[in-house]
Protein backbone atom coordinates (compact mmCIF):
# COMPACT_ATOMS: atom_id res chain seq x y z
CA UNK A 1 0.00 0.00 0.00
CA UNK A 2 1.34 3.42 -0.84
CA UNK A 3 1.78 5.99 1.87
CA UNK A 4 -1.01 8.02 0.41
CA UNK A 5 -3.65 5.31 0.48
CA UNK A 6 -2.52 4.17 3.93
CA UNK A 7 -3.27 7.64 5.18
CA UNK A 8 -6.63 7.54 3.49
CA UNK A 9 -7.38 4.30 5.32
CA UNK A 10 -6.57 5.84 8.67
CA UNK A 11 -8.66 8.89 8.03
CA UNK A 12 -11.68 7.03 6.71
CA UNK A 13 -14.34 6.57 9.37
CA UNK A 14 -15.35 2.99 10.20
CA UNK A 15 -18.87 3.50 9.04
CA UNK A 16 -18.99 1.44 5.86
CA UNK A 17 -20.35 -2.08 5.61
CA UNK A 18 -18.41 -4.82 3.85
CA UNK A 19 -20.95 -7.35 2.53
CA UNK A 20 -19.89 -11.01 2.32
CA UNK A 21 -23.09 -12.78 1.36
CA UNK A 22 -26.88 -12.88 1.50
CA UNK A 23 -28.69 -15.55 3.51
CA UNK A 24 -32.24 -16.42 4.48
CA UNK A 25 -32.48 -15.39 8.12
CA UNK A 26 -34.77 -13.03 10.01
CA UNK A 27 -32.98 -12.72 13.35
CA UNK A 28 -29.87 -10.84 14.26
CA UNK A 29 -26.88 -13.18 14.13
CA UNK A 30 -23.21 -12.96 15.08
CA UNK A 31 -20.48 -14.93 13.35
CA UNK A 32 -17.49 -13.88 15.44
CA UNK A 33 -14.63 -11.43 15.03
CA UNK A 34 -13.42 -12.76 11.70
CA UNK A 35 -14.07 -9.79 9.38
CA UNK A 36 -11.81 -8.57 6.62
CA UNK A 37 -9.23 -5.99 7.62
CA UNK A 38 -8.59 -6.35 11.30
CA UNK A 39 -10.92 -9.15 12.35
CA UNK A 40 -13.90 -6.99 13.02
CA UNK A 41 -17.22 -8.39 14.18
CA UNK A 42 -19.31 -10.15 11.53
CA UNK A 43 -23.04 -9.74 11.94
CA UNK A 44 -26.29 -9.44 9.99
CA UNK A 45 -28.43 -6.64 8.61
CA UNK A 46 -31.93 -7.95 7.91
CA UNK A 47 -34.93 -7.07 5.81
CA UNK A 48 -37.92 -9.43 6.21
CA UNK A 49 -36.51 -12.96 5.94
CA UNK A 50 -33.27 -11.96 4.19
CA UNK A 51 -30.01 -10.94 5.82
CA UNK A 52 -26.79 -9.48 4.54
CA UNK A 53 -23.75 -10.78 6.40
CA UNK A 54 -21.50 -7.76 6.99
CA UNK A 55 -18.70 -6.26 9.01
CA UNK A 56 -17.89 -2.60 9.69
CA UNK A 57 -15.16 -1.19 7.52
CA UNK A 58 -13.58 2.08 6.59
CA UNK A 59 -14.62 3.24 3.11
CA UNK A 60 -11.65 1.81 1.24
CA UNK A 61 -10.89 -0.26 -1.80
CA UNK A 62 -9.68 -3.68 -0.74
CA UNK A 63 -6.85 -5.12 -2.82
CA UNK A 64 -7.46 -8.78 -3.69
CA UNK A 65 -4.40 -9.91 -1.75
CA UNK A 66 -4.27 -13.50 -0.60
CA UNK A 67 -4.84 -12.36 2.97
CA UNK A 68 -7.93 -10.32 2.09
CA UNK A 69 -9.41 -12.94 -0.22
CA UNK A 70 -8.89 -15.66 2.38
CA UNK A 71 -10.62 -13.47 5.01
CA UNK A 72 -13.59 -12.99 2.66
CA UNK A 73 -13.74 -16.71 1.93
CA UNK A 74 -13.34 -17.68 5.58
CA UNK A 75 -16.42 -15.67 6.55
CA UNK A 76 -18.44 -17.33 3.79
CA UNK A 77 -17.21 -20.78 4.82
CA UNK A 78 -18.25 -20.05 8.40
CA UNK A 79 -21.72 -18.85 7.39
CA UNK A 80 -22.07 -21.80 5.02
CA UNK A 81 -21.96 -24.31 7.86
CA UNK A 82 -25.46 -23.18 8.79
CA UNK A 83 -26.92 -21.39 5.79
CA UNK A 84 -27.36 -21.55 2.05
CA UNK A 85 -25.78 -18.36 0.85
CA UNK A 86 -25.43 -16.08 -2.15
CA UNK A 87 -21.82 -14.88 -2.17
CA UNK A 88 -21.11 -11.22 -2.95
CA UNK A 89 -18.16 -10.22 -5.10
CA UNK A 90 -14.94 -9.63 -3.25
CA UNK A 91 -14.54 -6.04 -2.09
CA UNK A 92 -18.19 -4.95 -2.05
CA UNK A 93 -18.48 -2.04 0.38
CA UNK A 94 -21.58 0.02 1.12
CA UNK A 95 -21.51 3.39 2.83
CA UNK A 96 -24.14 2.69 5.45
CA UNK A 97 -26.62 0.23 6.90
CA UNK A 98 -29.34 2.03 4.96
CA UNK A 99 -27.55 1.38 1.67
CA UNK A 100 -27.36 -2.34 2.54
CA UNK A 101 -31.08 -2.34 3.37
CA UNK A 102 -31.76 -0.68 0.03
CA UNK A 103 -29.94 -3.57 -1.68
CA UNK A 104 -31.98 -6.18 0.21
CA UNK A 105 -35.25 -4.38 -0.58
CA UNK A 106 -34.59 -3.72 -4.24
CA UNK A 107 -33.23 -7.20 -4.97
CA UNK A 108 -35.51 -9.11 -2.59
CA UNK A 109 -37.25 -11.20 -5.24
CA UNK A 110 -34.10 -12.15 -7.16
CA UNK A 111 -32.25 -13.09 -3.95
CA UNK A 112 -35.21 -15.19 -2.83
CA UNK A 113 -35.42 -17.02 -6.16
CA UNK A 114 -31.71 -17.80 -6.20
CA UNK A 115 -31.71 -18.92 -2.57
CA UNK A 116 -34.52 -21.33 -3.42
CA UNK A 117 -32.56 -22.69 -6.36
CA UNK A 118 -29.33 -22.97 -4.38
CA UNK A 119 -30.96 -24.52 -1.32
CA UNK A 120 -28.61 -27.29 -0.07
CA UNK A 121 -26.28 -26.95 -3.05
CA UNK A 122 -22.54 -26.65 -2.67
CA UNK A 123 -19.71 -26.09 -5.06
CA UNK A 124 -16.52 -28.04 -5.58
CA UNK A 125 -13.54 -26.91 -7.56
CA UNK A 126 -11.55 -29.34 -9.67
CA UNK A 127 -8.35 -28.39 -11.42
CA UNK A 128 -6.42 -30.98 -13.37
CA UNK A 129 -2.74 -30.53 -14.18
CA UNK A 130 -0.74 -32.85 -16.32
CA UNK A 131 2.87 -33.76 -16.43
CA UNK A 132 3.82 -33.11 -20.05
CA UNK A 133 6.79 -35.49 -20.04
CA UNK A 134 4.72 -38.38 -18.74
CA UNK A 135 1.90 -37.70 -21.17
CA UNK A 136 4.36 -37.54 -24.07
CA UNK A 137 5.91 -40.82 -22.91
CA UNK A 138 2.47 -42.44 -22.78
CA UNK A 139 1.65 -41.14 -26.25
CA UNK A 140 4.93 -42.44 -27.68
CA UNK A 141 4.17 -45.80 -26.14
CA UNK A 142 0.59 -46.05 -27.39
CA UNK A 143 0.63 -44.32 -30.76
CA UNK A 144 2.11 -46.58 -33.48
CA UNK A 145 2.72 -43.86 -36.02
CA UNK A 146 4.52 -41.62 -33.55
CA UNK A 147 6.59 -44.50 -32.20
CA UNK A 148 7.65 -45.57 -35.68
CA UNK A 149 8.61 -42.04 -36.71
CA UNK A 150 10.55 -41.53 -33.52
CA UNK A 151 12.42 -44.82 -33.90
CA UNK A 152 13.31 -43.84 -37.41
CA UNK A 153 14.66 -40.48 -36.35
CA UNK A 154 16.70 -42.01 -33.54
CA UNK A 155 18.11 -44.74 -35.79
CA UNK A 156 19.19 -42.32 -38.49
CA UNK A 157 20.08 -39.45 -36.22
CA UNK A 158 22.54 -38.00 -38.69
CA UNK A 159 20.44 -38.26 -41.79
CA UNK A 160 16.99 -37.70 -40.31
CA UNK A 161 15.55 -34.61 -41.82
CA UNK A 162 14.34 -31.45 -40.26
CA UNK A 163 10.96 -32.26 -41.77
CA UNK A 164 10.71 -35.64 -40.09
CA UNK A 165 11.34 -33.94 -36.77
CA UNK A 166 8.80 -31.26 -37.59
CA UNK A 167 6.28 -33.89 -38.48
CA UNK A 168 6.93 -35.75 -35.24
CA UNK A 169 6.43 -32.55 -33.28
CA UNK A 170 3.15 -31.86 -35.01
CA UNK A 171 1.89 -35.39 -34.46
CA UNK A 172 2.78 -35.28 -30.77
CA UNK A 173 1.06 -31.88 -30.35
CA UNK A 174 -2.10 -33.18 -31.98
CA UNK A 175 -2.04 -36.38 -29.94
CA UNK A 176 -1.61 -34.35 -26.76
CA UNK A 177 -4.56 -32.16 -27.55
CA UNK A 178 -6.60 -35.23 -28.29
CA UNK A 179 -5.49 -36.82 -25.00
CA UNK A 180 -6.35 -33.68 -23.05
CA UNK A 181 -9.84 -33.62 -24.56
CA UNK A 182 -10.28 -37.29 -23.81
CA UNK A 183 -9.28 -36.92 -20.14
CA UNK A 184 -11.49 -33.87 -19.65
CA UNK A 185 -14.50 -35.49 -21.31
CA UNK A 186 -14.03 -38.63 -19.27
CA UNK A 187 -13.89 -36.70 -15.98
CA UNK A 188 -17.01 -34.68 -16.87
CA UNK A 189 -18.80 -37.85 -17.94
CA UNK A 190 -17.99 -39.65 -14.71
CA UNK A 191 -19.04 -36.75 -12.49
CA UNK A 192 -22.25 -35.94 -14.32
CA UNK A 193 -24.48 -38.36 -12.41
CA UNK A 194 -23.54 -36.97 -8.98
CA UNK A 195 -23.53 -33.25 -9.78
CA UNK A 196 -26.27 -30.77 -10.70
CA UNK A 197 -24.23 -28.61 -13.04
CA UNK A 198 -20.67 -27.84 -14.02
CA UNK A 199 -18.79 -24.91 -15.42
CA UNK A 200 -15.41 -24.84 -17.08
CA UNK A 201 -13.27 -21.78 -16.50
CA UNK A 202 -10.21 -20.69 -18.39
CA UNK A 203 -7.18 -22.81 -17.54
CA UNK A 204 -4.33 -21.15 -15.65
CA UNK A 205 -0.71 -21.66 -16.63
CA UNK A 206 0.57 -24.18 -19.16
CA UNK A 207 0.17 -27.40 -17.17
CA UNK A 208 -3.55 -27.14 -16.51
CA UNK A 209 -6.04 -28.97 -18.71
CA UNK A 210 -9.19 -28.48 -16.65
CA UNK A 211 -10.36 -25.70 -14.35
CA UNK A 212 -13.92 -26.56 -13.48
CA UNK A 213 -16.53 -25.94 -10.82
CA UNK A 214 -19.25 -28.45 -10.00
CA UNK A 215 -22.53 -27.73 -8.29
CA UNK A 216 -23.44 -30.63 -6.03
CA UNK A 217 -26.46 -31.43 -3.90
CA UNK A 218 -25.47 -31.81 -0.26
CA UNK A 219 -26.95 -35.29 -0.22
CA UNK A 220 -24.62 -36.32 -3.06
CA UNK A 221 -21.52 -34.83 -1.46
CA UNK A 222 -20.14 -38.19 -0.37
CA UNK A 223 -20.80 -39.84 -3.71
CA UNK A 224 -19.16 -36.95 -5.57
CA UNK A 225 -16.20 -37.05 -3.23
CA UNK A 226 -15.68 -40.78 -3.71
CA UNK A 227 -16.01 -40.49 -7.47
CA UNK A 228 -13.38 -37.74 -7.66
CA UNK A 229 -11.01 -39.83 -5.55
CA UNK A 230 -11.57 -42.88 -7.76
CA UNK A 231 -10.90 -40.91 -10.95
CA UNK A 232 -7.78 -39.28 -9.57
CA UNK A 233 -6.50 -42.72 -8.54
CA UNK A 234 -7.18 -44.03 -12.02
CA UNK A 235 -5.14 -41.23 -13.58
CA UNK A 236 -2.54 -40.85 -10.84
CA UNK A 237 0.41 -41.65 -13.10
CA UNK A 238 -0.41 -38.91 -15.59
CA UNK A 239 -2.52 -36.24 -13.93
CA UNK A 240 -2.55 -34.21 -10.75
CA UNK A 241 -5.99 -33.43 -9.33
CA UNK A 242 -6.56 -30.32 -7.24
CA UNK A 243 -9.86 -30.78 -5.54
CA UNK A 244 -11.27 -28.05 -3.29
CA UNK A 245 -14.48 -27.30 -1.45
CA UNK A 246 -17.17 -27.27 -0.38
CA UNK A 247 -17.51 -23.67 -1.51
CA UNK A 248 -20.50 -21.38 -1.72
CA UNK A 249 -21.84 -21.50 -5.29
CA UNK A 250 -19.50 -18.76 -6.55
CA UNK A 251 -19.65 -20.01 -10.14
CA UNK A 252 -23.37 -20.66 -10.33
CA UNK A 253 -24.96 -17.52 -8.98
CA UNK A 254 -25.24 -14.78 -11.49
CA UNK A 255 -27.37 -11.92 -10.27
CA UNK A 256 -26.57 -8.72 -12.04
CA UNK A 257 -26.82 -6.21 -9.22
CA UNK A 258 -27.58 -2.68 -10.24
CA UNK A 259 -24.95 -0.94 -8.20
CA UNK A 260 -23.31 2.36 -8.78
CA UNK A 261 -20.39 4.12 -7.26
CA UNK A 262 -21.38 5.87 -4.06
CA UNK A 263 -19.91 9.34 -3.93
CA UNK B 1 -21.31 16.88 -52.75
CA UNK B 2 -19.55 15.20 -49.84
CA UNK B 3 -18.35 12.26 -51.86
CA UNK B 4 -17.21 14.43 -54.71
CA UNK B 5 -15.31 16.67 -52.35
CA UNK B 6 -13.56 13.64 -50.97
CA UNK B 7 -12.53 12.45 -54.36
CA UNK B 8 -11.44 15.88 -55.54
CA UNK B 9 -9.49 16.63 -52.44
CA UNK B 10 -8.24 13.11 -51.98
CA UNK B 11 -4.54 13.81 -52.48
CA UNK B 12 -4.64 16.41 -49.78
CA UNK B 13 -7.03 14.87 -47.32
CA UNK B 14 -6.03 11.28 -47.83
CA UNK B 15 -2.84 11.17 -45.84
CA UNK B 16 -4.25 13.27 -43.02
CA UNK B 17 -7.25 11.03 -42.68
CA UNK B 18 -5.03 8.05 -42.82
CA UNK B 19 -2.91 9.34 -40.01
CA UNK B 20 -5.84 10.28 -37.89
CA UNK B 21 -7.41 6.87 -38.36
CA UNK B 22 -4.21 5.12 -37.31
CA UNK B 23 -3.78 7.34 -34.27
CA UNK B 24 -7.34 6.66 -33.29
CA UNK B 25 -6.74 2.93 -33.54
CA UNK B 26 -3.53 3.11 -31.57
CA UNK B 27 -5.24 5.21 -28.96
CA UNK B 28 -7.98 2.62 -28.62
CA UNK B 29 -5.49 -0.23 -28.38
CA UNK B 30 -3.47 1.54 -25.73
CA UNK B 31 -6.59 2.45 -23.86
CA UNK B 32 -7.81 -1.12 -23.88
CA UNK B 33 -4.48 -2.29 -22.58
CA UNK B 34 -4.44 0.31 -19.84
CA UNK B 35 -7.95 -0.48 -18.66
CA UNK B 36 -8.11 -4.28 -18.95
CA UNK B 37 -7.40 -6.10 -15.70
CA UNK B 38 -8.11 -9.59 -17.07
CA UNK B 39 -4.47 -10.49 -17.81
CA UNK B 40 -3.44 -9.15 -14.40
CA UNK B 41 -6.03 -11.31 -12.66
CA UNK B 42 -4.78 -14.29 -14.64
CA UNK B 43 -1.25 -13.55 -13.48
CA UNK B 44 -2.53 -13.44 -9.91
CA UNK B 45 -4.24 -16.83 -10.28
CA UNK B 46 -1.12 -18.30 -11.81
CA UNK B 47 0.98 -16.92 -8.97
CA UNK B 48 -1.39 -18.49 -6.47
CA UNK B 49 -1.12 -21.82 -8.26
CA UNK B 50 2.66 -21.65 -8.16
CA UNK B 51 2.53 -21.07 -4.41
CA UNK B 52 0.17 -24.02 -3.96
CA UNK B 53 2.45 -26.22 -6.05
CA UNK B 54 5.43 -25.25 -3.91
CA UNK B 55 7.24 -23.69 -6.87
CA UNK B 56 7.71 -20.42 -4.95
CA UNK B 57 7.87 -19.62 -1.25
CA UNK B 58 5.79 -17.17 0.77
CA UNK B 59 8.35 -14.39 0.48
CA UNK B 60 8.50 -14.65 -3.31
CA UNK B 61 4.73 -14.79 -3.42
CA UNK B 62 4.44 -11.63 -1.32
CA UNK B 63 6.93 -9.82 -3.54
CA UNK B 64 5.15 -10.68 -6.77
CA UNK B 65 1.72 -10.14 -5.25
CA UNK B 66 2.69 -6.59 -4.33
CA UNK B 67 3.66 -5.95 -7.95
CA UNK B 68 0.37 -7.34 -9.22
CA UNK B 69 -1.61 -5.24 -6.72
CA UNK B 70 0.16 -2.15 -8.00
CA UNK B 71 -0.74 -3.06 -11.58
CA UNK B 72 -4.39 -3.55 -10.54
CA UNK B 73 -4.39 -0.16 -8.85
CA UNK B 74 -2.93 1.43 -11.98
CA UNK B 75 -5.68 -0.10 -14.12
CA UNK B 76 -8.31 1.11 -11.67
CA UNK B 77 -6.88 4.59 -11.88
CA UNK B 78 -6.95 4.58 -15.68
CA UNK B 79 -10.51 3.26 -15.69
CA UNK B 80 -11.56 6.07 -13.40
CA UNK B 81 -9.78 8.56 -15.60
CA UNK B 82 -11.68 7.26 -18.66
CA UNK B 83 -14.94 7.27 -16.71
CA UNK B 84 -15.28 3.48 -16.78
CA UNK B 85 -16.76 1.30 -14.03
CA UNK B 86 -14.37 0.04 -11.37
CA UNK B 87 -14.56 -2.89 -8.99
CA UNK B 88 -14.22 -2.22 -5.27
CA UNK B 89 -14.88 0.97 -3.38
CA UNK B 90 -18.19 2.06 -1.96
CA UNK B 91 -21.31 1.22 -3.95
CA UNK B 92 -25.03 1.72 -3.58
CA UNK B 93 -28.14 0.53 -5.37
CA UNK B 94 -28.38 2.42 -8.64
CA UNK B 95 -31.34 4.75 -8.88
CA UNK B 96 -31.55 4.38 -12.62
CA UNK B 97 -30.05 2.29 -15.41
CA UNK B 98 -27.89 5.18 -16.49
CA UNK B 99 -24.92 4.01 -14.51
CA UNK B 100 -24.07 1.27 -17.02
Amino acid sequence: MTAESATATELAPTEGKYVYCIIRNDRSREFGEIGIGSGSRVYTISHKDLSAVVSDTPIVIYDPTRENVLAHEFVNETVMREFTLIPMSFGTVFRSENDVLALLKSTYQAFTDVLDKMQDKIEFGLKILWDRDKVVAAIERDNDEIRRLKDEITRNAASSTYFARMQLGRLVEAAMEEASNRYVTDVHEQLKSCSVASRSNKVIGDRMILNAAFLVDRKDEKAFDERVKAISLHYEDLLTFKYTGPWPPYNFVNIKLKLEKAT
Amino acid sequence: MGLLTNILLAPFLGPIWGTRFTLDKVDRAVREQLTDDTPIKEDLMELQLRLENGEIDDAEYARQEAEIMQRLRDVREWRERFGMSVGGGPVRVAESDESE
